[in-house]
């Protein structure tokens, strides 16, 4: 029996292609997305559990959460005293003081910007670092880097390189550092300095980040930790120095949670339209093998030998295409991380990871795709009599469950819309998610009857525009006579122009919203914002301090952003200036005003949206939990119009008093800039450039291209998706491709015919590239229908009653047709050729 | 419908050919025709020589494997020959190029064949009309209107194929094939898929076609009851056509037959199916 299956397989190699390559695409994309974000994994596991190697217990201050969003929480200094005071107490062979931060090297005036972090870190020699050439950092003005980031930007011993933090300094580099087998960090530059240094360039003053603690020999480390905990008391947090660096490393994977769920709900879509071309190829397949499986029953095979065999062609292709798409994915994820770099969101690149898990996958979803979609068909070719053996023609198509099949797909469709309509009209995320997948399957279910008589009217309307043609018609009827296979064409094409249209259309709102909310309330003239798009923001206070300085400079108002906790969730929060917002704003309010957060105490001004969902006004308390301080009861001092927030980012504004009690973050994230009077905009903009010529990662902006660059991310990622999901159209137009040339085969005598009673071979090039047209247009219409339609509700759904108002982009819809016209022309032109090569005799006679 | 014809002397009126005229349709001399190459070469045209008068009803006959189907296909453009001559009136078929030959099918040429080759997605009257649809032309409605009549297909023309009778498909398929009102029909085992009486029928028509159109027609086949309507039967033997039968009768051709099958007897293994065949399957492997 494998034999046999495997000779089958063998011998409709040519016709199982461009499955193949279907199955191979979809793999690819699975295993590219899963190596490269096992890949990145590694690379944070590298990154924070090699690095304390021989120390056992780290010491820091303690915090209400670690982490929020995928970046740790900063924690306030501990004095440098309880390091000394550590050392003495039982069971600690050393405790050693350290520094953390960020500190960007500037190396011949030039930044060196990694992907990744700018490590700067006081020397231990304990913390997995060793020394490859030179020796420790000893004096103040000395420094130790790494020995990949001197290779890549040619520093050696004896080099002054420029370390840039809360304040810089030039300092000399004395000695290079590997970090195991390495020759650093991924992504990553290193700076270690002594630790008075790193203290002046933090600006913590006799302040530490943490205490590393080694056990004395003999002592188990939960012992020792348990007896620091007992009398270093619950201000500062005592933890075994692996369970510190899994939860910094899980921290920086939560990030890539996002990336890896996005890429594989992409790479699904690419499956299930393979699955359609899967399906269909199998479908054709039986059809024309009915004969040869009647023989085979004949023979004594019985029904569920037939549907194994079948099965079994499946189950190699299956495996041929997921051993292809494996070795694909390996190259796949490269392109991935180019990809997702042009878009701004970088993932660190370390040694290629391929794990058995991934292998797995990739097996377990070549295979099971492979087998749903030919399941249909090989069940229908187990339903094949031994009696077909002798009769003349193809199998007959079973009205009966047309019939039922195009019950279930009204009910599904018409269950889809209505779930869709009550999502969009409530706001019901869920219920447009269930409604979205209704439509689709009933869709999917209706494909057979709908696709066909779109095709039938895109023909009619194509004829009365060209006049009658005889090939154009033919191709018509062509498309019509095959209700399935056209229909599950006809859908896959659908299916992926409408997640292009369906992204273009909900991105394109959501720009636009993002924008317009920006431009009407922020008034400031110049907006300074960090170029590399950290979540919280990157300009250090130095870069606030250099502005103020300017004659040139009116008001400078900044914004920060922190996070919280609210009963588990986590949430943003945006602080801002009292005193000068209004100088840089005009937002709505719906009771109370920002000055309200100036007088001194502590208070939240909440969007109104969150009123109204909470139950809470002006003079209520809101439980806001902090890592710093832990639950704080804070009143509310004031509503916020809803639209207006979002200019300011976030539902939820505090003053920046009340941040720096509540956070250890110093950074701003933005600095809202209005010109001295007398002075203009260009001036202005000048002068601040040359003030900040210094700090390559910050950005002058004017009002209008900071509303432009709050969308640069969004842009990137949309750009990203897009690009991907062209990937999908590709597998449609492999399916028309397919289709096409599969029904060439079994239309052979036809063909033949045509061309014995005169039909030119131009004449049959055109009939079959107006068939593959026909379908694509097909393609474009429901996918651009069902694509519009979904994003409309969706869009309703998001806005949530907010100033997020539908946008059709011109573009994307112009896109989106491009591509189906290239789809149509460039599919039907293999077979187009195919069957004008075919020999008028050989075809006429063909069985 | 047999006397159909006879009784429409109209249509005569618009055929420009008589049926005494002896000038030449088709003219065809040394034809060769190998099929494969090496051992395996099998010659179904071995210096074939042959002239079709216009307004003729001539019958190609043959064991099977003797070439006939080859021949025909050689003389309609649709088989490209290694050696030898086929002229067509004053046309040179066999320097003529793909696109000058399937036009000289369409415009000058219409076929018969044995499994009838409608396209089931067109209605019998699109059907007929389509090789004057491929080459952008409108039917003359009267002869149209009467050949419709003539073959008792008014009432059908708006069916499909599979609605159809096989003697209605085939008599359909004959409609195409005089619709363009070609020089030549060819006609290839018409009544090889035809009970006797459809078969009947079949051939009676185009007798009367020959006689009161002076239709010139070319048919293939291995019945002598068939060949028995033509005016005069060729007969092939190992690519050569080696007699020929003029008035023939059932009996006088199947008494010449059962001859030439004894004489090919003592081959235990004789081709089945001639040369065309050979093709079938290679586009189903592709």
């Amino acid at each position: 029996m494998l034999r046999l299956v495997l000779k089958q397989t063998l011998a409709h190699r040519g016709r199982l292609l461009l499955t193949f390559a279907a199955i191979t695409l979809g793999v690819t994309f699975v295993v590219g997305t899963l190596v490269l974000t096992d890949t990145s994994r590694e690379v944070f596991d590298d990154q924070f559990c090699d690095a304390s190697t021989e120390v056992d217990i780290v010491i820091r201050d303690a915090v209400a959460f670690d982490a929020a969003m995928g970046i740790e929480v900063e924690r306030d200094p501990l004095n440098s005293r309880l390091a000394a005071h550590t050392a003495t107490l039982p069971g600690v062979s050393r405790a050693i003081p350290v520094v953390k931060g960020t500190g960007l090297l500037i190396a011949d005036g030039e930044a060196i910007v990694p992907a990744g972090p700018s490590m700067l870190t006081s020397w231990t020699g304990v913390d997995g670092f060793t020394l490859r050439d030179g020796h420790a950092p000893e004096q103040l003005d000395e420094v130790v880097i790494d020995a990949a980031t001197a290779t890549a930007h040619d520093i050696t011993l004896g080099d002054t390189v420029r370390v840039q933090a809360d304040s810089e300094a030039d300092l000399r580099v004395v000695g290079l550092v590997g970090f195991g087998d390495a020759d650093g960090l991924p992504d990553t530059t290193v700076a270690l300095t002594s630790l008075a240094t790193a203290q002046r360039l933090l600006r913590l003053g006799d302040g530490i980040s943490q205490i590393s603690v080694i056990a004395a020999d003999g002592t188990a480390t939960s012992e020792v930790a348990d007896r620091l905990r007992a009398e270093l008391g619950t201000d500062v947090d005592v933890a075994a120095s692996q369970d510190t660096a899994a939860a910094s490393a899980a921290a920086a994977k939560s990030q890539l949670g996002f990336i890896t769920g996005a890429l594989l709900a992409l790479a699904g879509a690419a499956l299930v339209i393979g699955a359609f071309l899967i399906a269909n190829t199998f479908s054709v397949l039986v059809t024309q093998r009915t004969r040869e499986l009647a023989v085979m029953r004949a023979a004594g095979a019985t029904g569920r030998q037939v549907m194994t065999s079948i099965l079994g062609e499946a189950a190699v292709l299956g495996i041929a295409g997921a051993v292809a798409g494996t070795g694909a994915g390996l190259v796949a994820a490269t392109g991935l991380r180019a990809l997702l770099d042009a878009a701004g969101a970088t993932v660190p690149d370390g040694p290629t990871v391929l794990s058995a898990r991934t292998l797995v996958v990739a097996l377990a979803v070549g295979v099971v795709v492979t087998l749903i979609a030919a399941f249909g068909a090989a069940r229908r070719a187990a339903r094949v009599s031994p009696v077909m053996a002798m009769r003349e023609g193809a199998l007959g198509t079973a009205g009966g469950r047309g019939r039922i099949r195009a019950g279930v797909g009204l009910t599904l469709t018409a269950a889809g819309v209505a779930a869709l309509s009550v999502g969009g009209a409530t706001e019901s995320m869920p219920a447009l998610g269930a409604g979205t997948a209704a439509l689709v399957a009933g869709l999917v279910a209706l494909a057979p009857v709908v696709a066909p008589a779109v095709v039938h009217l895109i023909g009619r309307g194509l004829s009365a525009v060209t006049g009658r043609s005889v090939p154009a018609g033919l191709a018509r009827e062509a498309a019509r006579r095959a209700p399935r296979r056209t229909g599950a064409t006809v859908m896959a094409l659908a299916l992926s122009l409408a997640l292009v249209v369906f992204v273009s259309v909900v991105g394109a709102s959501v720009r636009a919203a993002l924008q317009s909310g920006f431009d009407e309330a922020i008034t400031a003239e110049l907006v300074v914002e960090s170029a590399r798009g950290e979540m919280l923001g990157g300009l250090e206070p130095a870069t606030r301090e250099k502005i103020e300085e300017l004659d040139e400079v009116g008001t400078v108002s900044p914004l920060r952003f922190g996070h919280w906790k609210d009963s588990g969730a986590t949430r943003a929060l945006t602080a801002l200036d009292p005193a000068t917002i209004d100088d840089v704003t005009h937002v709505d309010m719906v009771e109370g005003s920002l000055t309200d957060l100036s007088d001194g105490r502590d208070g939240v001004v909440i969007t109104e949206r969150q009123a109204v969902e909470r139950g809470r006004d002006v003079g209520d308390r809101l439980a806001m939990t902090f890592a710093r301080t832990g639950t704080v009861q804070v009143p509310v001092v004031g509503l916020i119009d809803d639209d207006d927030a979002k200019a300011l980012s976030t539902d939820y504004l505090v003053s920046l008093a009340s941040y720096r009690d509540w956070f250890t973050e110093r950074v701003d994230a933005t600095l809202l800039v209005r010109p001295s009077s007398g002075t203009t905009l260009d001036q202005a903009q000048t002068a601040l450039e040359d003030a900040l010529e210094g700090m390559p990662t910050v950005e002058v902006r004017d009002q209008a291209s900071a509303a432009e660059a709050r969308t640069a991310s969004l842009d990137g990622i949309l750009t990203l998706i897009t690009a991907v999901l062209m990937l999908t159209v590709l597998i449609a137009m492999l399916g028309i491709t397919n289709t096409l040339a599969l029904s060439i085969i079994e239309r052979t005598r036809e063909l033949g015919l045509l061309r014995a009673v005169g039909m030119t071979r131009r004449q049959l090039r055109t009939m079959i590239r107006t068939e593959s047209l026909l379908i694509a247009v097909a393609g474009l219409l429901v996918g651009t229908t069902v694509g519009v339609a979904t994003s409309a509700l969706f869009v309703r759904a998001i806005a949530q009653g907010g100033d997020l108002h539908l946008q059709i982009p011109t573009t994307g819809l112009a896109l989106v047709a491009a591509a189906a016209l290239v789809v149509g022309i460039v599919g039907g032109l293999a077979p187009a050729r195919r069957a004008a090569r075919l020999e008028v005799l050989t075809a006429i006679h063909e069985q | 419908m047999t006397n159909l014809l006879n009784t429409t002397p109209g249509i005569a009126d618009t055929r420009p050919a008589a049926a005494s005229t002896k000038t030449v349709a088709v003219r065809a001399r040394g034809l060769v025709k190998t099929y494969g190459s090496g051992p395996a070469a099998v010659k179904a045209l071995d210096g074939a020589d042959l002239v079709i008068h216009t307004g003729t009803f001539t019958a190609i006959m043959g064991p099977s494997g003797s070439g006939k189907s080859t021949l025909m296909h050689a003389l309609a453009g649709l088989d490209v020959l290694d050696a030898g001559q086929v002229h067509i009136g004053d046309t040179d078929v066999t320097g003529l190029g793909e696109r000058q030959r399937t036009l000289l099918r369409r415009d000058r040429f219409g076929f018969v064949f044995q499994s009838f080759n409608l396209l089931p997605a067109l209605t019998a009257q699109e059907n007929i009309t389509l090789p004057l649809d491929l080459a952008g032309r409108r039917a003359d409605p009267d002869w149209l209107a009467r050949l419709v009549d003539t073959l008792g297909l008014r009432d059908r023309l708006g069916h499909r194929p599979s609605e159809l009778s096989g003697g209605q498909q085939q008599r359909v398929a004959v409609a195409r094939a005089l619709v363009t009102r070609p020089e030549i029909v060819f006609a290839d085992e018409p009544t090889g898929n035809l009970d006797t009486r459809h078969g009947q029928v079949l051939l009676s028509f185009l007798r009367d076609a020959c006689d009161d159109l002076g239709q010139t027609i070319v048919m293939v086949t291995h019945d002598p009851l068939a060949a028995a309507h033509a005016d005069r039967v060729v007969l092939l033997t190992d690519g050569r056509v080696i007699e020929e039968i003029t008035d023939p009768t059932a009996s006088a051709i199947a008494d010449r037959m059962l001859q030439l099958d004894t004489d090919q007897h003592p081959n235990p293994h004789p081709r089945a199916g001639s040369g065309f065949g050979s093709g079938s399957g290679s586009i189903q492997e592709g």
